[in-house]
């Protein structure tokens, strides 16, 4: 077989399709790309051009196929909202904004402090029409951290990438879930008990969600991507149960992924933790792919039985345990943990290797490096 | 007085938090923990009976269906929330000391970590099995922590961290405190963290649920 580009080899993959060799393309925590990049924290979490730069530089220095852009929307007047820009040592700088200061550092995502602590109504108070936005602004990317995406801007960050790439990589979008819109909008608690309290307006809220990610998605659609994530990291069974996800999140994941298919992209759903419970109704959602599929201990997923269950019809991007294989284990043990991925992968139809999460912050360069010269030794179709 | 006792275990059971909740959908109209505790408490229950035998019992089988997967975070929120609603009635017998707790239990998301979900449902759980909690919040500075366990001799200590990056902060908390209090129970949770870390940092557990929790705390 002659050898592919990159992008071809990720698009093989996903259309259940051998490529020449198994892809490489993981996910970059944005504390993964701190330590590698040691970038100034506070201008690579907001300017996007930084971002891309720095996601390009990653993927090639590390041999990746893909890119995963986990932030859009960057504003290029992301400084005037600033009221003080303090160096507090090197690689960590604070920022203070009216209603908040943020922390941003080499080591992770930003830490913020409100100055008062959000109020967020009950799902007894909740006005629908009101207090659940129409379109979607903002990306609830970890408890009370939020990235606002530039409404005259929402997709530059494409663009950038093109211009760095061409044509050479597999470029990913990320969206997130309704379910996680819905848990943020009420808080954790609230929102999971008002789905047993309240079922009829979580789903009104979820419709609402639904539509307004449908459209983000749709719209990332008209940009030179190859495929969706949609990142849903509160589906799985530590959280709620399959009754619950097959009501309050497979319909509105449902909804957006028949959006993005029928705009001609693959889509696919990262779900953290224990999930071996519900491959079967993820695959019902119409989606091209999963992501993730935590191993033991950090989740409960045999590769080699996801690909039996679901592999027929979905393609699998994962399953390397960040934390266990490549952040704690010895070489021994990581090369190890990686070769029998890659091997159980190549029997499936279409096959991504990747971190079941994210890099985690912290995995040294030569852990990276790793992953491609196994995949380029043993991971030939 | 075993239907009081009865009917309040079930009700932490099922998440039925008082009359007006509606649910579970089958106990709607019925009184719920709340008011069933009071009933029985002015029907001559001692307040140690309905700890011991309702809500103590109540909450650990929640907590073996949370860890056996029959249960999930909606269902154990509404049982904790029922709790609560019973355990307001007791607090009188706690403060003049007709009932004890088994003991205090500290608990806080380690500097750095803003994340909660996680460590309350395991002040819950704790709570629900008979301990006195403290909930020092999130993102707990090793000082604090230290001056939680100074003031409260005794007490047992638990430590959440979501993130690899914030087990940096737990491992330094616990060698910082370690000083101190060298015989000190620790506990640690959360998502990324496993058995060999939480000895190799000198944790007494690592719980992976929080009914692991309370078994250790019980044994």
């Amino acid at each position: 077989m002659t050898t592919m580009t990159s992008r071809e080899r990720v698009q093989h993959a996903m259309s259940l399709r051998k490529p020449d060799r198994v892809p490489l393309m993981c996910q970059f925590s944005i504390g993964a790309m701190m330590n590698l990049l040691r970038p100034s924290p506070a201008e690579f979490w907001y300017d996007g051009r930084l971002f891309s730069i720095g996601l390009v530089e990653l993927c090639e220095r590390f041999s990746f196929d893909g890119i995963l852009v986990s932030l859009h929307g960057h504003s290029p007047d992301w400084r005037e909202k600033i009221i003080s820009f303090k160096q507090m040592s090197e690689g960590k700088q604070e920022l203070t904004f009216e209603d908040r200061v943020e922390i941003h550092s080499w080591d992770d995502l930003p830490l913020v402090k409100y100055n008062n602590k959000i109020q967020r109504p009950s799902i007894d108070t909740i006005d629908v029409d009101k207090d659940v936005p129409d379109n979607i602004e903002y990306i609830p990317v970890s408890q009370d951290l939020y990235f606002i995406i530039d409404k005259e801007h929402p997709f530059d960050i494409f663009d950038y990438i093109k211009e760095l790439t061409g044509d050479k990589y597999s470029i990913h979008g990320e969206i997130t879930s309704p379910f996680d819109y819905l848990l943020d909008v009420l808080g954790y608690e609230e929102a999971l008990m008002s789905l047993i309290m309240n079922p009829d307006k979580c789903k009104e809220i979820l419709a609402k969600f639904a539509k307004g990610v449908g459209d983000l998605a749709e719209k990332m659609c008209d940009y030179d991507i190859d495929a969706i994530k949609i990142s849903s990291p509160f589906a799985g069974m530590g959280f709620i149960s399959p009754e619950h996800y097959s009501e309050f999140v497979l319909p509105y994941e449902s909804e957006i992924i028949s959006r993005i298919r029928a705009k001609g992209k693959h889509s696919y759903i990262h779900t953290c933790g224990h999930i071996d419970d519900r491959l079967e109704l993820m695959r019902d959602s119409g989606t091209s792919g999963l992501e993730c599929l935590d191993p033991e201990p950090v989740g409960n997923v045999d590769l080699g039985n996801a690909f039996g269950r679901v592999g027929d019809q979905l393609f699998i991007k994962g399953n390397i345990d960040s934390v266990n294989s490549l952040l704690y284990a010895d070489d021994s043990k990581a090369e190890n943990d990686i070769l029998k991925i890659i091997e159980t992968g190549k029997e499936g139809k279409g096959f991504i290797l990747s971190t079941a999460c994210s890099i985690a912050p912290k995995v040294t360069a030569e852990r990276l490096h790793m992953l491609y010269n196994l995949v380029k030794e043993h991971g030939k179709y | 007085m075993d239907n009081y006792i009865e009917k309040i275990s079930i009700c932490i059971q099922r998440g039925k938090v008082n009359f007006d909740s509606p649910y579970p959908p089958d106990m709607k109209g019925l009184p719920g923990a709340d008011e069933l505790t009071g009933e029985a408490l002015q029907n001559g229950i001692k307040a140690n009976e309905i700890l011991t035998g309702a809500m103590i019992p109540a909450m650990g089988i929640v907590g073996e269906q949370f860890k056996d997967k029959k249960l999930f975070v909606p269902q154990v929120l509404m049982s904790a929330k029922a709790m609560n609603s019973a355990l307001k009635h007791l607090k009188p017998y706690f403060s003049s000391g007709e009932i004890q707790r088994r003991g205090t239990f500290i608990i806080g998301t380690v500097a750095g970590d803003l994340h909660d979900i996680g460590k309350n449902l395991v002040s819950m759980m704790i709570e629900g099995s008979g301990w006195d909690v403290i909930d020092l919040g999130v993102d707990v500075k090793s000082e604090q922590f230290l001056e939680a366990v100074g003031s409260n001799p005794n007490a047992v200590l638990g430590m959440s961290a979501l993130l690899t990056t914030t087990m940096e902060s737990m491992e330094k908390s616990v060698r910082q405190i370690r000083e101190s209090y060298p015989d000190l129970k620790i506990l640690v949770g959360g998502a990324p963290l496993n058995s060999e870390f939480a000895k190799r940092i000198g944790a007494n557990l690592y719980a992976p649920n929080p009914q692991v929790a309370v078994e250790y705390l019980n044994s």
